[in-house]
């Protein structure tokens, strides 16, 4: 069963300088010498304080807030890579997050290869990367390309690819970073259609967005958060209506 | 306070259940472990994107490095072979032998120590086993290796080494060294992230290891009473298992003891600091 539960889950990361981050200077503060009282701290930013949060199949959630309130540190953290520095996080499920399509992918290589790299990082088999192959091939329409080394590539067929393979395997889980969208207008409604299936297939779903319409479109339920707190909890409509009164407020 | 309540509502119908299975850093840790494992597939093809990355484009490719190698030991092992007064046909494949092992150990240490940083943009988007990056490392130096051997054959056969039985009991050193290079890279990964000035310290260690481990020089040139005193040095140690049974004879069982000893050693520093700072490692990058 697909299920994501914090609880009072803090993310601190401590801001090294110079100083904090080199061996000498830390082996000689221990033996002694002047103490410039400005390095003596580290100083801390607190990305996510004492995030509460259930979520269960069928939860669509939006992630609402300004830049920098927290929203994609939230998803590293659900993501797993992020593991809080106090409280719990339990992510139970297979979770796919399109937060780097790319990671991973190695332009000298040719698309082929590139599917059978990235598709090894979602977990697949080998067998199972060269199975999709075909399907992706069709989808990205990248024609001969496909046996030519990705940096031969325009950004915008890159994305085809990364975008293609990245969606080849459904989650549990689906973690969305804004709406995605890729290349031009035909490929972009064929990209929608093919998100759409694979976030309503999701038994979670989290996206984090600034667009009220996309989020009401696609979420059940809402997170606000704000320098890295919950202040609101709610049902889509409730909380976009409070965001929206305190964007003009 | 409204802040609490409307967190409430969304998890009230759950809020009484407590996560079952609260696992300690060291389950999760040695759970990172089996997992990284695991995952063959991912640091394989991590390991040979690294090989390929380095000379892509180049008809030569790996072999570039082997190349260097045979110039390393041609010139270092005539003029060496003159100055500690040894004929060259036995100085040679002796040094050529060393020395491909040596790369190998020392290649370990020092890629470790960007193990994780040159793997940000992996470990800061998913949940991806940090023993992951050390396997990686791993594989980039054991494929070095597979090149580099390659030239012993045409030394041996240059100089007449004769086949040994003896070079099974290299393959057993072959383990030994990736068990302790996996623990070594695990200890110096994460405090190369945590440190950033420690690259180059271990790169000075590793300098200085080259000078103080037989690898230029024989055991045999020591004093008798220096001898024992070697496989104290747990580089001759390590080197020791793999090239002398390459050269036709058995290390004794002291250099064993000394190695098996770096690997207990080392996986009591590893293992604590790993379950330690497992989890801190993505907030260091």
């Amino acid at each position: 069963m697909a299920s994501i539960t914090l609880r009072n889950a803090c993310v601190d990361f401590p801001i090294y300088n110079a100083r904090g981050r080199s061996l000498k200077a830390n082996v000689l503060r221990r033996v002694g010498g002047r103490i410039d009282s400005n390095n003596r701290e580290i100083i801390t930013v607190e990305a996510l304080r004492d995030i509460n949060l259930d979520l269960r199949p069928g939860d669509r959630l939006a992630l609402v807030g300004h830049n920098g309130a927290g929203k994609s540190t939230l998803l590293r953290v659900l993501a797993g890579a992020y593991e809080p520095s106090r409280g719990v996080a339990h992510i139970d499920g297979k979770v796919s997050s399109l937060l780097d399509m790319t990671m991973g992918m190695d332009p000298e290589l040719t698309g082929r290869e590139n599917i059978t790299l990235r598709g090894i990082f979602l977990g697949m088999t080998f067998r199972q990367a060269t199975e999709i192959t075909p399907a992706i091939e069709e989808f990205t329409e990248l024609g001969g390309f496909m046996d030519l080394p990705m940096r031969t590539y325009s950004s915008g067929m890159t994305l085809r690819l990364a975008f293609a393979v990245s969606t080849a395997v459904q989650p549990d889980i689906l973690l969305l970073d804004e709406m995605i969208s890729v290349g031009d207008m035909s490929f972009a409604e064929k990209a929608r259609i093919r998100l759409e299936q694979v976030m309503e297939n999701s038994r979670i779903l989290v996206l984090a967005s600034h667009d009220p319409m996309i989020l009401k479109r696609y979420c059940n339920k809402a997170v606000h958060l704000r320098e890295g707190q919950i202040v609101a909890a709610g049902s889509i409509d409730d909380i976009l209506e409070q965001h929206g009164a305190l964007e003009q407020g | 306070m409204e802040r609490m309540e409307h967190a409430a509502s969304v998890s009230a119908a759950q809020a009484a259940v407590e996560p079952s299975s609260e696992r300690t850093a060291g389950e999760r840790a040695w759970l990172d472990v089996k997992q990284g494992f695991e995952n063959w597939r991912v640091w394989w093809l991590l390991g040979i994107g690294d090989i390929r990355q380095r000379y892509r484009r180049s008809k030569l490719g790996q072999f570039w490095i082997t190349l260097s190698i045979v110039i390393f030991i041609g010139a270092i092992g005539v003029v060496y072979s003159a100055l500690f007064k040894q004929p060259v046909e036995t100085y040679i494949p002796y040094l050529a032998t060393t020395y491909i092992v040596w790369t190998l150990l020392s290649g370990i240490i020092t890629d470790s120590a960007g193990a994780f940083v040159q793997a940000e943009g992996f470990l800061r988007q998913q949940a991806l086993p940090k023993s992951t990056f050390i396997l990686r490392v791993l594989v980039r130096n054991f494929l070095s290796f597979a090149h580099n051997i390659v030239v012993l054959p045409f030394v041996f056969l240059l100089f007449g080494v004769a086949p040994s039985w003896t070079w099974f009991a290299a393959l057993g050193g072959l383990i030994v060294v990736a068990l302790v290079g996996f623990l070594a890279a695990l200890i110096c990964a994460i405090l190369c992230t945590r440190f950033r000035d420690l690259p180059q310290i271990i790169q000075n260690v590793i300098q200085v290891a080259f000078f103080i481990s037989p690898i230029t020089w024989r055991v045999e040139l020591l004093d008798e009473p220096l001898r024992p005193w070697v496989v104290l040095n747990p580089f001759a140690a390590l080197l020791q298992i793999v090239s002398e049974p390459l050269l036709g004879r058995m290390p004794d069982p002291i250099t064993y003891t000394s190695a098996g000893l770096s690997v207990l050693v080392l996986a009591f520093v590893a293992w604590p600091l790993f379950s330690r700072f497992r989890q801190r490692i993505v907030y260091w990058l």
